[in-house]
């Protein structure tokens, strides 16, 4: 056995920190705030005890229930970019605000809500142009910083609006990205108005008193009688008494505050399946149109209830929500909150952050393990290396597990559930490999794998700042296709996305000589290769097969040459060329190993790049991160142009040693 | 001894027949084919975006495309591509010979054989669809039946005698004797019982008569009672097209009447008065006939709450059949197969329906006599790689006990 290249050691071993430290940045830097962490005024943070209590809160958005921090969470990545901010009270003491506390200030104190770092700006000229004090180029801005520029911001959005969205500039997006995010944003803080202020009575005050104030349940109450006798008062005289048209101003502005931002009023007929907002209640009840108005009035008061104590404590707060949780527990369908708790934990454990965490140590400890060789230090390092990776894929697992269970479906049904599935199944796949080859080549690149899915799917997640436990549109509301079809098309990139990076780690430990010339683990690792790419034909073809079935019972058409499908269909067809190619003779080690590289490309496009043509029926219809895709391709191109020059530089190695041989044997011969 | 040593120092030279068949049954052919059909697929993905996806697949993958040349984003890629219904034709040959006909035959290769056969299967089946299916749609609104599909495609021009205040004998004269009919092609056509030939000119598969006070025509069309067709460009979504035509009616005696327009979305046909009898002229999608009614009782949209993410379409329909009613469901992943057709859940309407709106349902009509044969051909594929996987597994399990059986043997 030759002995390893020292060089080449150094060049993976900078590779290997590149990739570390880039993984590193992902993980903490991009999730702190940029500039120096904001002071807020009469910031107080909540009690766990009471953030634990609302965050299991009923609330129906997206076309299902989900607990009030899942609602938070991804409010709060879609404004925030991110699920935690940090801020400084008046001590100067910092707070870590995470997604449920974000929104309960949002909600319920709205006044120091509109202080807090809430928005995200990644081009601060979106800001130039409305005139608003910009801080970096890229920074996070509170509500009332952008609220001067409120009025042009709209303006402006309004103007690029009609522009069609693949024609829009960054800046006009990300315009019309903020007014739309603005007006959500202030649906929800002007929420509970109604409860904090209530209803003023006009002329009430006696001898320069306040006028009273009285509750818009109170006010609800009176409707039966309030709403006939207007009637009569406007027929009779004319004209409606400025006090009452102040009064009805009033409910009329809180019930329009609360019309949107929170539904989370399950409806008083439990044949219907709509939630109502506390707008609606409201306004419905005024207006006489309420099936059961003694129920909205109920349901009034109790928020009304629990925004007063808050006044008064957090404990009386946490005792009138815990009146108004079980009283919408009680009223909403029973299968429709069954998992709300278990939804609140899954979100709170954060799983898949604590197993990237653990996967990066991995991939550490991998390094150092490779590094050391066989020996005594390297066998502790494989025994942390596989122990970190088995309790992070157990954390997915158990994560997934969750999930299924939750949305009473198989794992995969969209581009989210893509993401981690194919990083958990990977890394399993990877262990398994590792347990047949017993190289610790297979068991290194396990939580490598891992980490990069995870930062993917986290990736994916702020981009999207989409529910992706909601349900899913009819034509894929199919358990058994999407546990057939889905699993056996997603375990087929799993298996093109290993072997393509198996190769990658062949190509660099044959090119730079890593490992001492080992044929013996170049000879397992090309096995290896190769059943994962036997593995990848025989999923994707079944999968896609199986998909032009389920098409042909949804649409009518076995194949309907749509930018996914075809997507699959390349995956299938590149495998067995490569497989064909390989029975052929035509391609050997090298070739091998530079065509299952190029899988990856091939599953990038399928899996990510037809979502940004904009065509077909499985079109996602995004535009983010496109970039990223072809940074993808780049560096898979790159690893495949190093292999090139790698082959042709040994194989004229090898034939000037053969040729050196004859002429040595010429001249003996002579 | 010395027909050996011939046979070693000068191999016999294969006939050129088995150099074909050998050629024709190789791993390099295969190769080559499959990643030819790679190629295509990729750029036919990507051509779909600006041509959209009916006229791509006719460039690609057509019976009529010998040859294409790509295009990607406008732009012409210097490179002549065989059409991708000849190179599927190709790998078809390809797999017949080399992985039915010359594959090594044994225990070890039938599920190799087995999961051959099945591609081949499913090959002869897209051909098969690609040939002889037809595919249309089918609205209807609660209460009301139908027995006829609407061609997607394909517009027909239709001659009728109106008897009785009625329709009746229908001529049709089918799409593809009217799509080569550009520039001064034209044609004349002759129907039985019919006192009179229709000659058509000028079709243009996207078109729009235009007033000539609007706008005047640019090419030279003909003007016919103040109007003149308009060609508009090919809809990226081919069913949006609206065919049109320039057509000529020459009665028995030869008298010619003027020239008038078909247009596929005008309100009305045009009329022949031939002495008593009159006949109507009309051009529309291909209306396909189906040996049974069918009657929508109930259509039935739900959306997830508080969204406009569908949740369920269900048509409740009931099938007429020689005076016997059959009720069925049709609802997205289940639709009814009956005689050959099958009946999927495909869309509602009017599209700016508000709740509490009467929705018609819009069921996609297919007859495919491939229909299934996917589906069978999956399952031959199947269990072919997976008695692969078992023989490779069986005998890696007795290569390994032999192995241990002989170390044992040596300790």
């Amino acid at each position: 056995m030759q002995k390893k290249s020292k060089v080449g050691s150094w060049v993976f071993a900078i590779l290997a920190a590149i990739g570390l430290v880039m993984a590193l940045v992902n993980l903490f830097i991009d999730n702190m705030p940029k500039g120096e962490v904001q002071k807020v005024e009469g910031y107080k943070p909540w009690d766990k005890e009471t953030i634990d209590l609302v965050s299991e809160l009923p609330l129906q958005d997206g076309g299902r229930i989900k607990p009030f921090s899942t609602f938070a969470g991804f409010k709060m990545l879609g404004y925030h970019g991110a699920r935690s901010m940090k801020v400084k009270d008046d001590a100067g003491v910092v707070h870590k605000i995470k997604p449920t506390a974000w929104l309960m200030e949002t909600v319920f104190r709205p006044h120091v809500a509109i202080k807090l770092p809430t928005f995200r700006i990644d081009n601060s000229k979106v800001l130039e142009a409305i005139d608003v004090k910009q801080k970096g180029r890229r920074d996070r801005y509170s509500y009332e910083e952008i609220i001067e520029g409120r009025e042009k911001l709209f303006e402006l959005a309004k103007s690029y609006e009609p522009i069609e969205k693949k024609k829009r500039d960054p800046e006009q997006q990300q315009t019309i990205d903020l007014a739309y995010n603005i007006r959500n944003y202030e649906a929800l803080l002007g929420y509970f108005s109604y409860a904090i202020t209530g209803v003023k009575l006009d002329g009430t005050g006696v001898d320069g008193a306040p006028d009273q104030r009285v509750d818009f349940s109170a006010v609800m109450s009176s409707a039966p009688g309030l709403i006939p006798e207007l009637e009569r008062i406007k027929s009779e005289q004319g004209r409606v008494p400025e006090r009452l048209l102040s009064l009805l101003q009033q409910i009329e502005d809180g019930a329009n505050y609360a019309k949107y931002g929170l539904f989370m009023l399950p409806p008083a007929d439990t044949s219907k399946k709509d939630w109502l907002t506390a707008g609606n209640a409201i306004m419905e009840t005024m207006t006489l149109k309420s099936d059961k108005p003694d129920v909205a009035i109920k349901d009034i008061a109790a928020t009304e209830v629990a925004v007063r104590e808050l006044a008064n404590g957090e404990k009386g707060f946490r005792e009138a929500m815990t009146r108004w949780i079980k009283r919408t527990n009680d009223r909403a369908k029973p299968d429709d909150i069954k998992f709300i708790s278990l939804e609140a934990t899954y979100f709170k454990r954060d799983f898949f952050l604590n197993a990237m965490i653990l996967f990066l140590l991995g991939s550490i400890s991998s390094l150092v393990m490779w590094g050391l060789g066989q020996s005594r230090v390297a066998k502790l390092f494989y025994w942390v290396t596989l122990s970190t990776t088995v309790i992070a894929v157990a954390l997915c697992v158990t994560a997934i597990v969750i999930r299924c269970i939750i949305m009473q479906r198989p794992p995969v049904g969209n581009l989210y559930d893509t993401v981690i599935f194919i990083g958990t199944t990977g890394v399993i796949l990877s262990l398994v490999v590792e347990w047949i080859s017993r190289n610790r080549f297979s068991l290194g690149i396990a939580p490598v794998l891992g980490t990069a899915l995870i930062i993917l799917a986290r990736r994916y997640e702020v981009g999207d700042a989409g529910d992706h436990l909601d349900p899913l549109v009819a034509v894929l509301d199919s358990n058994y296709w999407l546990t057939t079809h889905v699993i056996c098309i997603t375990l087929g990139y799993t298996g093109g996305l290993l072997a393509a990076m198996l190769s990658c780690g062949y190509i660099l430990m044959r090119g730079l000589n890593l490992d001492g010339d080992n044929k013996e683990l170049r000879r397992s690792l090309t096995k290896v290769v190769y059943g994962c790419i036997c593995l990848t034909v025989f999923l994707s073809l079944v999968g896609t097969v199986l998909g032009g079935i389920w098409a042909n019972y949804s649409w009518g058409r076995f194949w309907g040459w749509d930018p996914k499908e075809n997507g699959a269909l390349m995956i299938v067809l590149w495998t067995l060329a490569i497989l064909h190619a390989r029975l052929g003779g035509i391609i050997k080690d090298w070739g091998l190993h530079l065509a299952s590289i190029f899988t990856a490309c091939v599953i990038a496009f399928s899996w990510w790049h037809v979502n940004f043509l904009g065509v077909g029926l499985h079109n996602y219809g995004f535009t983010t991160g496109k970039g990223t895709i072809w940074i993808f391709y780049i560096v898979m191109l790159v690893f495949m142009l190093f292999g090139f020059m790698a082959m042709f530089m040994e194989k004229s190695s090898v034939d000037h040693k053969v040729q050196k041989n004859l002429d040595d044997a010429d001249l003996a011969k002579s | 001894m010395d027909t050996q040593s011939y046979t070693k120092e000068m191999p016999r030279e294969k006939s050129v027949l088995r150099l074909v068949y050998d050629f024709l049954s190789g791993f390099k052919l295969a190769t080559a084919v499959l990643l030819l059909l790679l190629l295509l697929t990729w750029l036919a993905t990507l051509e779909q975006i600006d041509h959209g996806l009916y006229a791509t697949l006719n460039k690609y993958f057509s019976w009529k495309s010998f040859f294409l040349i790509p295009e990607i984003n406008g732009k012409k890629i210097p490179l002549i591509l065989p059409g991708g219904y000849y190179v599927c034709a190709l790998l078809l040959v390809n797999m017949i010979l080399g992985g039915v006909i010359r594959i090594r035959k044994g225990p070890k290769q039938i599920g190799n054989l087995i999961a051959h056969f099945g591609i081949i299967f499913m090959l002869i089946a897209g051909g098969v669809a690609h040939h002889f299916e037809e595919r249309g749609n089918m609205a209807i609104y609660p209460g009301e039946s139908s027995n006829v599909a609407e061609d997607y495609h394909e517009y027909v021009i239709e001659v009728a005698e109106v008897k009785n205040g009625e329709l009746d004998k229908f001529h049709i004269i089918r799409g593809d004797s009217l799509t080569d009919l550009k520039g001064g092609n034209q044609r004349k056509f002759d129907f039985k019982d019919v006192p009179f030939s229709l000659i058509v000119s000028g079709h243009l598969k996207n078109s729009q008569p235009v007033n000539i006070t609007e706008q005047a025509p640019k090419k030279g069309e003909l003007v016919t009672d103040g109007y003149y067709l308009f060609e508009r460009p090919a809809d990226e979504t081919a069913e949006r097209n609206i065919a049109g035509a320039y057509a000529q009616v020459v009665f028995d005696d030869g008298e010619k009447s003027a020239p008038f327009i078909l247009f596929g979305a005008s309100y009305y046909p045009f009329t022949v008065r031939d002495g008593e009898r009159l006949f109507t002229v009309d051009m529309h999608k291909r209306l396909w006939q189906m040996p049974f009614d069918v009657k929508l009782d109930k259509f039935k949209a739900e959306f997830h709450p508080g969204t406009s993410r569908p949740a369920e379409f269900v048509s409740d329909v009931r099938r007429i059949e020689n005076g016997q009613e059959a009720k069925v469901r049709i609802e997205m992943n289940e639709p009814m197969r009956y005689e050959g057709f099958t009946f999927f859940q495909a869309s509602y309407g009017p599209p700016d329906a508000k709740p509490g709106d009467v929705m018609f349902t819009v069921l996609e009509v297919v007859k495919n006599p491939a229909d299934m044969w996917p589906e069978y051909s999956l399952y031959i594929v199947a269990f072919g790689m997976l008695v692969t996987f078992l023989t490779k597994l069986i005998g890696h399990v007795q290569t390994v006990s032999k192995k241990r059986q002989n170390h044992a043997k040596k300790i």
